[in-house]
């Protein structure tokens, strides 16, 4: 017993680090990593009576087909296009908060609130806020400028939820550029001063240039923002309406499978997203190292 | 500093007026909250007379608002609390053990970090569903846990190399086994960070849709979140009970945010920084 008990504790020693990663590792595979395998091979499947059949690529031909996925995927397009604008809002504003602007300090906290809020609550707070003679069609008409139907109309329903979207997560950003100023070499902004820079000058070639690697951060993760949490407004604001203009692929893919019983397809959707997902990341990434060079 | 006086008391009116329209949406909902139906429909703007409590109330049982409120603490609170306890054993080993696979595990971690829901919630919902957690607790706490634990495995693995190996070496030597170093030494030294990733950890989870829409269908299951997009429906009428119930919603989180900013805003940061 006195030599078989220090070799089991030493084995029991060895395999500790096991055991303490063991429950981690296993739920993170079965329910992360196995699943994204499974909904790509899903995805090659049929729906209903084919369920389990491979097709090969007919889920991805009727995406193809489906008006209104494609509307989705033309939404995301234009949150690509957005995205430039998603992100100077933040910085602008993080500069002018480093740069001591009065009131700095409340500015951070109540920008940074939204943050908090669930994407239906915030939906919530502005299907008040954007009715018919609520708050902001009300502010129009003290100005003069008529009532905009902001939810019911087709050309302005997917810029009025980005727009809500922003609303709530600019914070996040904002705090995200604050903690990259705090990195900053503040003698290189007195140098700048002192060479008589004017402020535009002194974004252009002292901040920007410093903060390359946090506006990369904030460009990544302001678009999967984008991508992956504008589902709670679509859901309470739009239900993806009208006709459809409001559609993005997270939608779209709930829509499919738990409305329509169209899981294979909604699982070929889901590819798709992560792909457009991985090459919009790897494109903005490539864009952004390249600027960062040519400075 | 660059940028005269003049440029940044002229910023100062933007940034006043962003402000505003960050603060005024919640505080219209509140006063919604507080008026009478009549009140609401005569002048929605007019501020309410004080405080009354009848449309909470309402909400609160008669739309259902308190059990919902009930069956999101509750889930929240579980999976907070594993969360907390997975991810710091496994950020503790990843971070200050050496042993065969770690690195490989971390990557896959790190992995995990970059698939987002959407992509697997067709799959997830299966598998879940082939394992009978559909419409349960379990289930959908597990659903949760899954979905952040590679966030707070990656937090507690970078706080937990900041804390230098010769403590855990001196722990060793004194006599500890590893996990008598877990329970003594890094879990106490983990508790800055448990705090801010259990923070954030606890505002995802009250604050998610999808997995709850998915993972518990019945009516009586419903989350708080799901609850108040039932109330829309249910009260489209009656807009003052309606503004309760996002109110009885967003107070939680709003205490939160008031005492512990600093918290969330260093848990918000961290990946910038350190990734």
């Amino acid at each position: 017993m006195r030599i078989a008990e220090p070799s089991s504790s030493a084995l029991a020693e060895r395999l500790a680090p096991y055991v303490l990663v063991a429950p981690a590792v296993l739920i993170i595979v079965a329910l992360r990593l196995w699943p994204l395998a499974l909904g790509v091979n899903f995805s090659f499947t049929g729906d209903g009576d084919l369920n389990g059949t491979p097709v090969g690529l007919g889920n991805y031909l009727e995406l193809a087909a489906d008006p209104l996925f494609r509307v989705s995927l033309r939404n995301v397009g234009l949150l690509v296009l957005l995205l430039p604008v998603a992100v100077a809002i933040p910085g602008l504003l993080a500069t002018f908060i480093y740069l001591r602007v009065p009131g700095h300090r409340v500015y951070r906290s109540v920008y940074f609130f939204p943050a908090v809020l669930s994407p239906v609550i915030v939906g919530a707070i502005f299907n008040l806020m954007l009715g018919y003679d609520g708050p902001l069609n009300s502010l129009l008409g003290m100005v003069g400028a008529g009532p905009v139907d902001w939810l019911g109309d087709p050309g302005i329903a997917m810029f009025t939820v980005v727009g809500v979207h922003v609303w709530a997560t600019f914070g996040m950003a904002l705090v995200v550029f604050l903690a990259g100023f705090s990195t900053l070499d503040s003698s290189l902004l007195d140098a700048a001063r002192v060479d008589g820079a004017s402020l535009r000058q002194s974004i252009w070639h002292v901040i920007i240039p410093s903060l390359t690697r946090t506006i990369q951060f904030v460009f990544v993760t302001t678009m999967i923002g984008m991508l992956t949490s504008m589902f709670g407004l679509l859901f309470v604001m739009t239900s993806g309406g009208p006709e459809g203009a409001t559609y993005l692929p997270e939608y779209y893919i709930w829509h499919q499978q738990g409305q329509l019983n169209r899981p294979a397809l909604a699982s070929a959707a889901s590819t798709v997203l992560f792909v457009v997902m991985l090459v919009v990341g790897l494109l903005q990434i490539t864009l952004l190292r390249r600027a960062g060079r040519q400075d | 500093m660059p940028g005269g006086r003049l440029a940044r008391w002229a910023a100062t009116v933007p940034m006043a007026g962003l402000a505003l329209a960050t603060i005024y949406p919640l505080v219209f909902t509140a006063n919604v909250a507080m008026k009478t139906r009549r009140d609401y429909v005569l002048d929605r703007f007019a501020p309410a007379g004080g405080l009354r409590w009848d449309n909470i109330a309402e909400a609160w049982t008669g739309a259902g608002m308190g059990r919902y409120f009930v069956n999101s603490f509750v889930v929240v609170a579980c999976a907070v609390a594993l969360l907390l306890l997975l991810g710091s054993m496994a950020g503790f080993a990843l971070a200050r053990l050496r042993f065969r696979g770690s690195s490989m595990i971390f990557l896959g971690c790190l992995a995990g970090l970059f698939i987002p829901f959407q992509v697997i919630m067709v799959p997830l919902t299966r598998v879940m569903a082939d394992s009978g957690l559909v419409d349960t607790y379990p289930g959908l706490i597990l659903a949760y846990v899954a979905q952040y634990l590679p966030f707070t495995v990656f937090l507690m693995t970078s706080h937990y190399r900041t804390i230098p190996a010769e403590i855990v070496d001196a722990a060793r030597i004194d006599g500890n086994s590893v996990y008598g170093v877990y329970r003594r030494i890094m879990l106490p030294l983990g508790v800055p960070a448990l705090l801010s990733v259990g923070i954030l950890d606890a505002l995802f989870c009250w604050n998610d849709v999808l997995i709850a829409l998915l993972m518990m269908p019945s009516p009586e299951h419903r989350t708080l979140m799901i609850g108040v997009n039932a109330l829309r429906g249910q009260y489209s009428g009656d807009i003052p009970t309606f503004a309760s119930g996002v109110l009885i919603a967003a107070v939680p989180v709003l205490m939160i945010y008031l005492f512990l900013q600093r918290q969330i805003a260093d848990g918000v940061t961290a990946g910038s920084t350190k990734g």
